[in-house]
């Protein structure tokens, strides 16, 4: 009886989280597509619509591939209102997906599961608040702030906060999977060494990167798996 | 009125800082709903109370990197638009590289003030929102059928792969930016020539190592609470580095 009220109350959250989803996220594309215009009614000058389709093309269509690609592979790692909510908050890569990974981790949450969901959407709209709240604070404070935060002596840490973040985060998962960092690792390295100009395209590398860990890891699981069956076979004979 | 000031008026203040208010608003819902819904399953409340205290030390510095592409763009397209873009939707590595190839092709020779006009903003504006709206696009037309199967898949009893292959990719991103910090370092300034960037590599190193001491301390002292502030104690070790290292 108990189980089937958890069941009704999951079920019940699942269906309102893709309703409230779909028109939060429909409401903001709105208002990002809309603000532009309204702006431009304001300034007096509409975008030009030509400019914006050949720019579109020229510079839109890779980021529309990166987009597909980001949704495929990072809403699994989000569940659905993590998902929504990240895609409409941004900065996935350097904030929102080590930040749901890593808490996903510290409570031992497991992909597709319930608790999951919940702790992916709490870190992801805990993450967002505190990033628009330091925002409103910075943007505020824009004058005092500014000589402080672009002061020469500072600008290394702030151009380091992304390998700040990996360098901590490789150790923890790094440890643990060693057999699965090795070749994506080397074959990054030796990539970016041999072909420099793939730093600007940076963020497309983690598709192959990826892929070569999931390649890795499908052949380790598997490995597992066909020991345990021999030993379970052994067992029972 | 020069164009910097009508970008940093109070009307753009007030359009930019109402659709950020909505994203916040958003954002609480959200919160409070999975939490509440947790507590109805039978949640550990604990959990769920680290997950905030975590994922909010943890984002602090990367927020405060985020202000200072706020910064950056500010000059050129007045304050409110970037706020707007780096608050929702936007990234930090996106923002800058779009609103330069936007500015591109409105026939700006760079993303200045001293060449913007008020068609250039609003078209270069418009630009950066179309490129990046396709994640929310795909949700909202997606992710309750693919979350869907993901689910199924799970309850279909199918092999337990799932947590390994997210970890995997979790790895392979991370890998990759490791890759691309070795590579800059060794060939940044031509092929083996060991003279580029080397700070990110010290950055990634104390990093790590400061991990390594948390990690110490939660495993063989058992002093769990650490977990909540191991990250963002590990980034600011990483960062100071970075900064003593500049002073080099």
């Amino acid at each position: 009886m108990e189980e089937d009220k958890k069941t009704a109350v999951w079920d019940s959250y699942t269906r309102k989280t893709h309703v409230i989803g779909r028109i939060v996220s429909i409401i903001t594309l709105i208002m990002l597509v809309g603000a532009p215009f309204l702006i431009g009614g304001m300034l007096g000058a509409y975008p030009d619509l030509g400019a914006v389709g050949k720019g579109f093309l020229s510079v839109g269509l890779v980021w529309l591939v990166s987009s597909i690609a980001e949704f495929l592979i990072y809403t699994p790692m989000l569940g659905a209102g993590g998902g929504y909510l990240a895609f409409i908050t941004g900065n996935l890569i350097n904030m929102k997906i080590p930040c749901a990974v890593n808490a996903r981790d510290m409570v031992g949450a497991k992909t597709g599961t319930p608790e999951n969901e919940i702790i992916s959407t709490i870190s992801i709209a805990t993450s967002s608040l505190v990033t628009i709240l330091v925002l409103a604070i910075g943007v505020l404070l824009m004058v005092p702030l500014q000589p402080i935060l672009q002061s020469e002596v500072l600008q290394p840490a702030f151009e380091n906060v992304v390998p700040a973040l990996f360098g901590a985060m490789a150790y923890k998962y790094y440890r643990k999977n060693m057999k699965i960092a090795a070749l994506p690792l080397v074959v990054m390295s030796l990539l970016f060494i041999l072909v420099p100009s793939l730093t600007g395209s940076t963020s497309f590398m983690i598709i192959p990167s990826g892929a070569i860990a999931i390649g890795v890891a499908y052949l380790l699981f598997k490995k597992k798996n066909a020991a345990g069956s021999k030993d379970g076979n052994t067992q029972e004979s | 009125m020069s164009i910097l000031n009508q970008l940093n008026s109070v009307p753009m203040y007030a359009i930019c800082g109402g659709i950020i208010a909505f994203v916040a608003v958003v954002c609480v819902i959200f919160l409070v709903r999975a939490y509440r819904t947790g507590k109805a399953i039978g949640m550990d409340t604990t959990k769920m109370k680290r997950t905030i205290i975590s994922s909010a030390t943890f984002s602090l510095l990367p927020s405060v990197g985020i202000l200072l592409g706020v910064i950056a763009l500010s000059g050129s397209l007045g304050t409110p638009w970037p706020w707007l873009r780096l608050s929702v939707i936007g990234a930090l590595h996106y923002e800058t590289q779009v609103a330069q190839a936007a500015a591109e092709q409105v026939g700006l020779s760079t993303l200045s003030a001293a060449e913007m006009t008020p068609g250039a903003f609003s078209t270069i504006a418009l630009l950066m929102s179309i490129c990046i709206i396709w994640g929310m696009v795909m949700s909202v037309f997606l992710n309750k059928k693919y979350t869907k199967k993901l689910t199924a898949d799970k309850k279909s009893g199918k092999p337990g792969f799932g947590d390994m292959a997210m970890t995997a990719m979790f790895i392979g991103l991370v890998s990759t930016y490791m890759g691309r910090y070795i590579g800059g370092f060794v060939s940044e300034n031509g092929l083996f020539t060991f003279n580029g960037d080397y700070i990110p590599l010290i950055v990634l190193a104390v990093s790590a190592l400061v991990m390594a001491g948390f990690v110490y301390l939660i495993e063989k002292k058992k002093q769990a609470w650490v977990d909540s502030f191991s990250i963002a104690g590990s980034m600011i070790a990483g960062m100071l580095a970075a900064v003593l290292a500049g002073l080099l």
